[in-house]
């Protein structure tokens, strides 16, 4: 017997029903529910966070002074900016129907996507980092987890994207970490704005034939209903909101750059170390936008940037080394960013 | 802590002074009767992708057998660190969740994720992989199996 796909399409919701409805069907598919597609849009914008980020990777209180909730969900990634202009789904499986290596489970959960958005035109693939883009832009933010004994992948359609305010919800103290941040959100991150209901037809016929089911349009049960409910109030607690515990840096441990991802191999950072002072944007392991600040280069600051634009990150303290001490203290500033943690 | 003696397969370390858990790939070492150090193998970490984050539970929370004591975060997935006896957890390595990086560079080593004392010192440890050839054995089929499913590179 061909078991069942359970589409759930939720339609406009609060913010916080926006997370909480598609984290209470992780608990009903733990507890033997059918796999689940759902859809959401939330009714007003917000931002969200996850699950292991800090929450001062926000500026609170630029969202307090805009009304933007901030919510932090159970699967990974980081902050990002949501509003209604962005389709968001969510599949959700039995942990034990996902391969227990994790970039395999990717591939599985995003591939029907992919398949999604070029049935309705967009020319999507998935690069070996496994997002989705067309040529080098991402089109579709995704976070994956598993909650209880079941697997969920949540992305997004977006239709229209709002690159100033993504930007912007961020902390982001540098100006030019701040400048460089937006521009490579400008240039890597694309809004594909087909028609939504065209797009969620294809997601359910691609992912029902994926993963060998027929969909059936289906509703929460009284477990998941209950799970929403206990999640509407976790989520809206400080502690929740919090984060896990983390524990302190050890003392003495040199500060971390401030490090903004805005696709796979595209990055920005915020580095001060004795007195120098960093700022750079680094698209594929190299060099792209950069800002020095450093007492003692006698006016060759310009030529020291110019000298590093363009050259791979892990070559850029040997180039600095050819500027003396106050080179070699930037080289230290810029060693402590690290682009695979992100 | 003496110094780890590992042998190479197929260019993954593997340190065959431990048991080993087959399915969830974490490592579990005795260093008192009923104390055991918990960390995760290389292939563990291999399938998961650089990992970014990683979380435990807190000190003196009971540990279940096939059941989470942390969370790892790697590709944007968050999932469980299962783990492989039960007891109490009595160390937290606070180095690995600071710098998640550590247990890539050091799995065997500095990049431990918690230390536990084990509520049944024999039983808990049955069901493991113990001895060095089932342990090379087990090790080598599961690293084929990868590549063979295009998890690992070839």
């Amino acid at each position: 017997m061909v078991e069942t796909l359970r589409v759930i399409d939720f339609g406009e919701n609060s913010p916080l029903r926006s997370q909480t409805l598609w984290h209470g069907i992780a608990y009903g598919v733990s507890a033997g529910e059918a796999a689940t597609l759902s859809f959401t849009r939330p009714v007003t914008p917000y931002v969200c966070i996850g699950y292991h980020r800090g929450i001062d990777e926000v500026d609170q209180d630029y969202c307090r002074q805009n009304a933007l909730p901030v919510l932090r969900r159970m699967v990974g990634g980081g902050p990002v900016y949501l509003d209604k202009g962005q389709l968001f789904f969510q599949i959700c499986l039995a942990a034990r129907a996902v391969p227990a290596a994790r970039r395999q489970a990717l591939r599985m959960l995003l591939e029907p996507a992919v398949t999604a958005f070029r049935t309705v035109g967009v020319p999507a693939s998935l690069d070996d980092e496994l997002e989705i883009c067309v040529g080098d832009r991402k089109i579709c933010g995704h976070g994956a987890g598993q909650i209880d004994d079941a697997v969920v992948l949540c992305g997004n359609l977006i239709e229209t994207f709002d690159h100033d305010r993504a930007a912007r919800v961020l902390a982001i103290a540098d100006p030019a970490q701040r400048g460089q941040t937006l521009a490579l959100m400008r240039r890597f991150v694309a809004a594909t704005p087909v028609d939504p209901a065209r797009f969620q037809a294809a997601m359910i016929s691609s992912y029902a034939a994926a993963l060998g089911l027929v969909a059936a349009a289906g509703e929460l049960t009284g477990l998941e209903r209950t799970a929403v409910e206990e999640l509407d109030e976790k989520f809206e607690s400080a502690a929740w909101l919090a984060g896990p515990d983390r524990p302190a840096p050890r003392a003495g441990a040199e500060p971390r750059a401030r490090q903004v991802k805005v696709r796979a191999g595209v990055w920005t950072f915020a580095a001060k170390r004795d007195g120098a002072e960093v700022a750079a944007s680094i698209v594929r392991g190299s060099v792209e936008q950069v800002r020095l600040r450093v007492g003692g280069l006698n006016g060759s600051t310009r030529e020291a940037e110019r000298a590093i634009r363009g050259i791979p990150l892990h070559s850029v303290a040997q180039v600095l080394g050819g500027f003396g001490e106050p080179g070699r203290r930037l080289a230290a500033a810029f060693v402590t960013a690290e682009a695979g943690r992100l | 802590m003496e110094r780890t003696e590992l042998v190479i397969v197929s260019g993954f370390a593997l340190a065959l002074d431990r048991r080993y858990h087959a399915e969830t790939h974490m490592w579990v070492l005795l260093t008192e009767p009923d104390r055991v150090r918990i960390g995760m193998d290389p292939l563990g970490i291999e399938t998961s992708g650089t990992l970014a984050q990683l979380s435990f539970d807190p000190v003196g929370s009971e540990l279940t057998a096939g059941r989470p004591f942390g969370q790892l975060e790697a590709a944007k997935f968050v999932g469980p660190l299962v783990s492989p006896v039960s007891g109490t957890v009595l160390a937290v390595n606070d180095a690995a969740a600071v710098d998640a990086g550590l247990t890539e560079r050091d799995p065997y080593g500095s990049g431990w994720l918690i230390e536990a004392s084990l509520s049944d010192a024999t039983g808990e440890l049955q069901g493991l992989l113990e001895n060095a050839a089932e342990i090379t054995t087990w090790f080598t089929a599961k690293l084929a199996d990868y590549r063979r499913m295009g998890v690992i590179a070839q």
